[in-house]
């Protein structure tokens, strides 16, 4: 009895100690060559649909031309992309232009409407981080004001202007960066005056849309680009005192990266960024949001239809 | 790490944390009035049904697959998935699918201990009780539940401390808790107002926990809580 | 029944869209692995440790205390806030996901093996000792086979609830079914929401019985309940089967390990061979 006892015990030791050396060898961040002479490109993605899609448009894109690309999920951890950039987990991610410049300058608000403007702002606070921006694409994505059709109707709203007038009592329904997000609650307050704060409801951004579709909340923060607005016949305010900036998608990649392939990886890129539109956006997630299709598909069908495979 | 500390002090300094709707009071309070109420629902939920199983000494394996699935369900999956029915209903975003939630999850602890508590009362006991001719229901009330009061406790402590920590799950459907804090810190890089909450939880959690502890020492006076570790499974610590 | 759910649900999607399932077959089975992996390496490395913890408690008895709140501390801080302050250190990945499941296991697996240890009886003990064994030998070849009830329940209760703990882990990357249910979250797809929560449920329940077999296997003289009690060491003392009695939560485990005295069985047949 003892002897099977000890066995036992042995026994699950040993099997948490095999356990813990098969889970060990895990894709550690290792150098293999890429497929072209030079390190093999891992793409962050956040964990919005948007991203993931454009993170595989680029790299599929890559991959056409020979690269060795892993694609690499940034969680829910926004601000990591630049300590994986420096941790060398990532050399190449999908962003956008206005939204990066006030996330690295502290949301001074000195991002505007034009996309060239903000890029000369935002290169060298890159630069001090040893990273580079390609082309930024005309596809735009910013954040939006959302309101429901019979909202829209019974209040007689368009634009933001409108909600600053007569929406002083609705509800906004936001992820909870928005208190502190400069194209949130804070520019809403300095450029329309509009404070909505003591509305606010923190949302997890998964549970926004059906929260505005149930009535929950009367206006939501959604992406732009969001495919369910035209499916649910939502209204998008518009934002005609010019709060939101450029939001083009613009990839940032590491210098390191840059020069080891140097206008070879410029070309692919821009080649990609000059071909994607607002609308492709739209309809990319739409495919996602709605038709609930996987994101390497999407990328792979829009690659094919832009003749970029 | 040092530097989160720091900013936690910086915000524990702040105005902020102390005050209006966003300051930790009405958040803890908020989370505590969320917590106080599921432990009572699942309380009232699976009280009467355990002891009932328990008297008639049946119903083992329903006990054992309860608490199986409730311990493995994810409870944010839950929470969202309520939330369309919630919302269609008039139940509104937070509290109330958050509520359920927390309720299904405080069930299982409760039931089965209080399940195993009543079974196992000494069938001495059970049936000199009968022998001094007492109903099923004086048996019930007047033995059985009495000697199962520090399995109950146990139960109910379990759950308690586990509703406590799983409220924050609320603050990402619009439930202003202490998980809000929690959750907004993600993305900041400021992670002062995280780790102020998160401790605060932590305490909180602890504290309801030692509570129990001490009503059960109180509750159950007759039984010193070392002579017989079969009633008080909950080991304190080493026989000294 | 699937026409009554969609008709609550007054949308046209499915509860469950078998379809994508079947598209899906290798992610969800990637997943499993994954998942699987995680729990296995969580509570391996948490036995060693706990077990390290609770020989060196059983030894010097005021460290149990520290210990023991050590662990209850982490125990309690909120899974989604150890992940908020861990992740800016040590990145994305297994990492920071080990690290946290591994610290929710060490307090049911060091009670549980202390109150084992303790559970068994001060006159086996002092028979050893009389024997001549060393107080280390006789830790190893008396005490802790006595305990194996209770360690065994610990174990069962920890890997239980790290599976579930597991699916928290999406948001670092490493979440095994949890990646199901963040991504079914994040787009209102409610058919990887509940494939990754069934799943999850139905790995915790396999492994569930995996241990009870594990514990009629080892612990013979427990399996009857109200059947032949030995009442040589302990009179009176009621055999219990090991019986769950704690639980987990998905986004913080506190548990008090409640099932492992309850799980531990008057022992009998120390001199059996």
């Amino acid at each position: 009895m003892r002897r099977q006892h000890k066995a036992v015990l042995a026994a699950s030791l040993a099997l948490g100690l095999l356990a813990a050396a098969c889970g060990g060898d895990d894709d550690d961040g290792d150098d293999d060559a890429g497929g072209r002479d030079g390190p093999a490109i891992s793409i962050g993605a956040q964990d919005f649909g948007e991203s993931a899609i454009l993170a595989e448009i680029y790299g599929q894109a890559l991959e056409a031309e020979g690269f060795e690309v892993r694609q690499q999920g940034l969680g829910g951890f926004r601000e990591l992309l630049f300590d994986t950039f420096e941790a060398g987990d990532i050399n190449l991610a999908p962003e956008y232009v206005a939204s990066e410049l006030e996330f690295l300058n502290g949301g001074a608000g000195e991002a505007t409407g034009d996309v060239d403007e903000t890029l000369a702002k935002l290169e060298p606070l890159l630069e001090e981080r040893g990273l580079v921006a390609f082309e930024p694409a005309d596809a735009v994505d910013t954040n939006s004001f959302v309101v429901t059709q019979e909202t829209a109707d019974e209040l007689g709203l368009e634009t933001l202007s409108d909600l600053a007038e007569k929406g002083q009592g609705l509800t906004l329904g936001a992820p909870q960066d928005c208190e502190e997000n400069a194209f949130c609650l804070p520019g809403l307050e300095r450029v329309y005056g509009l404070d909505l704060s003591d509305n606010f409801t923190p949302l997890e951004a998964g549970v926004i849309p059906t929260s505005l579709k149930e009535g929950a909340i009367d206006v939501a923060l959604l992406f732009s680009t969001d495919g369910r607005i035209a499916e649910e016949g939502w209204v998008l305010l518009e934002d005609d005192q010019g709060m939101l900036a450029a939001d083009n998608v613009v990839p940032v990649a590491t210098q390191e990266l840059v020069d080891a392939y140097g206008d070879d990886l410029a070309e692919v890129l821009n080649e990609v960024s000059a071909a994607l539109t607002t609308e492709d956006l739209i309809e990319l997630n739409r495919r996602y949001d709605i038709d609930k299709e996987d994101a390497d598909d999407i990328a792979a069908d829009w690659l094919r239809e832009n003749d970029l495979d | 790490m040092g530097e989160a500390w720091g900013q936690m002090w910086d915000y524990l300094g702040s105005d902020a944390a102390w005050s209006g709707r966003n300051g930790l009071p009405s958040l803890l309070w908020a989370h505590l009035q969320l917590s106080l109420a599921a432990l009572v629902l699942a309380t009232i939920v699976a009280l009467p049904p355990a002891i009932l199983l328990g008297h008639v000494r049946r119903g083992a394996l329903l006990a054992v697959s309860v608490v199986n699935i409730g311990r493995a369900v994810p409870s944010f999956a839950v929470i969202a998935l309520l939330l369309p029915f919630s919302l269609r209903w008039g139940f509104g975003l937070g509290f109330w699918p958050t509520l359920v939630a927390l309720v299904l999850l405080a069930i299982p602890p409760i039931f089965t201990n209080t399940y195993t508590g009543v079974r196992d009362v000494p069938a001495e006991a059970v049936e000199a009780a009968r022998g001094m001719g007492m109903q099923p229901g004086e048996l019930v009330r007047k033995v059985e539940v009495p000697v199962a009061l520090p399995l109950i406790l146990a139960g109910l402590r379990v759950s308690a401390v586990q509703i406590v920590a799983t409220a924050t799950l609320g603050a990402l459907v619009g439930y202003r808790c202490l998980g809000t804090p929690i959750v907004a810190g993600f993305t900041k890089s400021d992670k002062g107002s995280l780790l102020a909450a998160a401790i605060l939880v932590a305490v909180v959690a602890l504290l309801v926990d030692g509570l129990f502890a001490l009503s059960q020492r109180w509750l159950v006076p007759w039984r010193s809580a070392r002579s017989r570790p079969v009633d008080n499974p909950e080991p304190e610590g080493p026989t000294p | 029944m699937r026409a009554q759910v969609a008709h609550v649900l007054a949308a046209d999607e499915p509860f469950v869209r078998w379809s994508w399932v079947e598209d899906h077959l290798d992610d969800i089975r990637a997943d499993a692995i994954e998942h699987v992996q995680l729990t296995a390496l969580a509570v391996g490395i948490g036995f060693a440790l706990a077990m390290a913890m609770a020989l060196v408690a059983v030894r010097w008895r005021w460290t149990y205390g520290i210990l023991a709140g050590f662990c209850a501390v982490l125990y309690s801080i909120p899974s989604v806030a150890l992940f908020g302050i861990l992740v800016p250190i040590t990145g994305l990945g297994i990492v920071p996901a080990e690290i946290a499941l591994v610290g929710y296991t060490l307090l049911i697996l060091l009670r549980n093996i202390v109150a084992g240890i303790d559970g068994v009886p001060a006159h086996v003990r002092e028979a050893a000792d009389g024997m001549g064994y060393e107080p280390w030998r006789r830790v190893l070849r008396i005490d802790l086979p006595l305990a194996l009830p209770a360690i065994i329940a610990g174990l069962r209760i920890a890997t239980v609830t790290t599976v579930g703990l597991v699916t928290v882990a999406s948001l670092v990357g490493k979440g095994g079914f949890g990646n199901l249910i963040n991504d079914g979250l994040g787009r209102d797809f409610s058919t990887p929401v509940v494939v990754g929560t069934v799943l999850s449920v139905a790995l915790a329940v396999a492994l569930d019985i995996v241990f009870v077999v594990i514990e009629r296997w080892t612990t013979p003289w427990a399996r009857q309940e109200g059947g032949p009690r030995d009442t040589r060491l302990d009179p009176g003392a009621p055999v219990h089967t090991p019986l769950p009695v704690t639980i987990t939560t998905q986004a913080n485990p506190v548990a008090a390990a409640a099932a492992g005295a309850a799980g531990t069985a008057r022992a009998s047949g120390v001199g059996d061979g």
